[in-house]
């Protein structure tokens, strides 16, 4: 139940930073620190994919409500959540079993934690800048907003996600 | 039913997944003016571009009956032509016409496409998809589309033909050069699927490489081609010119094919028995 708990906290937590702290620093025009895919990437990974899209899907809501969003933020964080096993695979070459009693986010290390956050992360700003501009015709740029504001959102994920890891997950 | 439930449960989160997409994506586009004329032109130019794709996969399966259509074309257009020529009296010779005799021959055209062929043989067939319940008999010339000489028919079923193929060591049919009139008789010798010797040429005939050689056949109208001279050179005993003729049909690559039937081959046929 503690745990279950966590995850609420967790949520309110990345969600209140995002909407009410990191939307409204304007750091530079290709720097846009996004840390609310956390919500989906940190539930456990032995969850049922249903769960975890539905779990996206309040998620992408809540910001697109209130942050304007129409529905950019709910299509690029679906995906995510749709593929977050297959990432983890990439990243970590680690299966998800159903039948894992302990949770494999807590069972990896921090460099292959690290890997399939940023991998999904990566993924996650590719999607949701390619939503938003629906433009290829300044492709370099695209690409420069894409790679570093992945880069600045790990480091401010980076703490939330080592706090939750080692008092929730209890590594 | 118990597959289709196993599929099912198997899909159904892709299939939600889709569904929830494709509404945040639609939500999204109709948000703002720029990004629905953004999604929706890149949506058309998609779609386009896959009616497109399906349109031309649809074309590729559809060429078999095309082809099928454009030879039963073919063979009506070649029978009107030759009703007409038959008609005007525009090939007919005047002295015979003045002569009163009845010369003219009345050929009909079956299309029909090849089931199977054989090239590597001496004697090599050709098995095409009509026989005598559509009125084919031995006999019966066979041309390409694009009037080439392929042979001629030696037994039909009630539903397929074996036709006789130049490219037969059996395989006789007179030829004549398109320039002077002068005629041979063509045989394969087997060495080549691509050539076959025309013999017995005149040393009149003064042959040039290049020239073209048509069939002259009862069993076909004129202006079917058997190929071109490649090379040519006295035969053995110095009394006639033996051409060597590059081949206009392809065997080997036969689809479509026309059999030609002259109402009048009994006859002649019955005629030279007689003389014989």
């Amino acid at each position: 139940m503690y745990k279950y708990i966590s995850y609420v906290w967790l949520m309110l937590l990345v969600l209140v930073a995002q909407i009410f702290l990191l939307d409204n620093i304007s750091i530079h025009l290709w720097l846009r620190p996004m840390i609310f895919p956390l919500v989906v990437l940190l539930l456990p990974m032995e969850w049922r994919t249903l769960w975890v899209m539905l779990i996206a899907l309040l998620t992408g809501v809540v910001m697109d409500l209130s942050l304007g969003g129409a529905g950019l933020y709910v299509a690029s964080l679906l995906p995510v959540a749709m593929l977050r096993s297959t990432l983890m695979y990439l990243a970590t070459n680690r299966v998800v079993e159903a039948s894992d009693q302990t949770s494999l986010l807590s069972r990896l290390s921090l460099k292959q934690l690290m890997l399939y956050l940023t991998l999904a992360m990566l993924v996650h700003h590719a999607l949701f800048f390619f939503l938003e501009t629906l433009s290829l015709a300044h492709f370099l740029r695209l690409m420069a907003t894409i790679i570093f504001s992945t880069l600045l959102s790990m480091v401010v994920a980076w703490p939330i996600v080592r706090l939750f890891v080692g008092k929730v997950l209890g590594r | 039913m118990q597959r289709l439930l196993e599929f099912i449960k198997q899909i159904y989160v892709v299939f939600i997944f889709l569904i929830l997409e494709g509404v945040a994506l639609w939500c999204y586009a109709t948000s703002t003016p720029y990004t629905e004329a953004k999604i929706l032109s890149r949506t058309s130019a998609m779609g386009g571009a896959v009616s497109g794709m399906v349109t031309e996969v649809h074309h590729f399966f559809a060429l078999p009956e095309k082809n099928r259509e454009l030879t039963a074309r073919v063979a009506h257009l070649e029978e009107v032509l030759a009703s007409r020529i038959e008609d005007d009296g525009i090939d007919v010779d005047s002295l015979t016409r003045m002569m009163n005799v009845r010369t003219e021959l009345v050929y009909r055209y079956y299309p029909a496409r090849v089931v199977s062929v054989t090239t590597s043989k001496m004697r090599n067939y050709i098995v095409i998809d009509r026989g005598e319940d559509d009125g084919i008999a031995p006999n019966m010339g066979v041309i390409t589309p694009d009037r080439a000489l392929v042979g001629y028919i030696v037994s039909c079923s009630p539903r397929y033909s074996v036709v006789m193929p130049i490219l037969n060591e059996k395989f006789r049919i007179g030829g004549c050069l398109v320039d002077n009139n002068y005629t041979g008789s063509v045989r394969w010798s087997g060495a080549s699927t691509h050539h076959v010797d025309l013999l017995d040429l005149s040393t009149y005939a003064d042959p040039e490489i290049g020239m073209a050689v048509e069939v002259r056949s009862e069993r076909l109208p004129e202006g079917i081609l058997i190929g071109h001279i490649d090379d040519y050179e006295y035969n053995a005993t110095q009394t006639a010119y033996k051409a060597r003729l590059h081949l206009a049909v392809d065997v080997s690559r036969l689809d479509n094919v026309i059999v030609v039937e002259n109402s009048h081959y009994g006859e002649i046929e019955g005629l030279m028995e007689s003389v014989d």
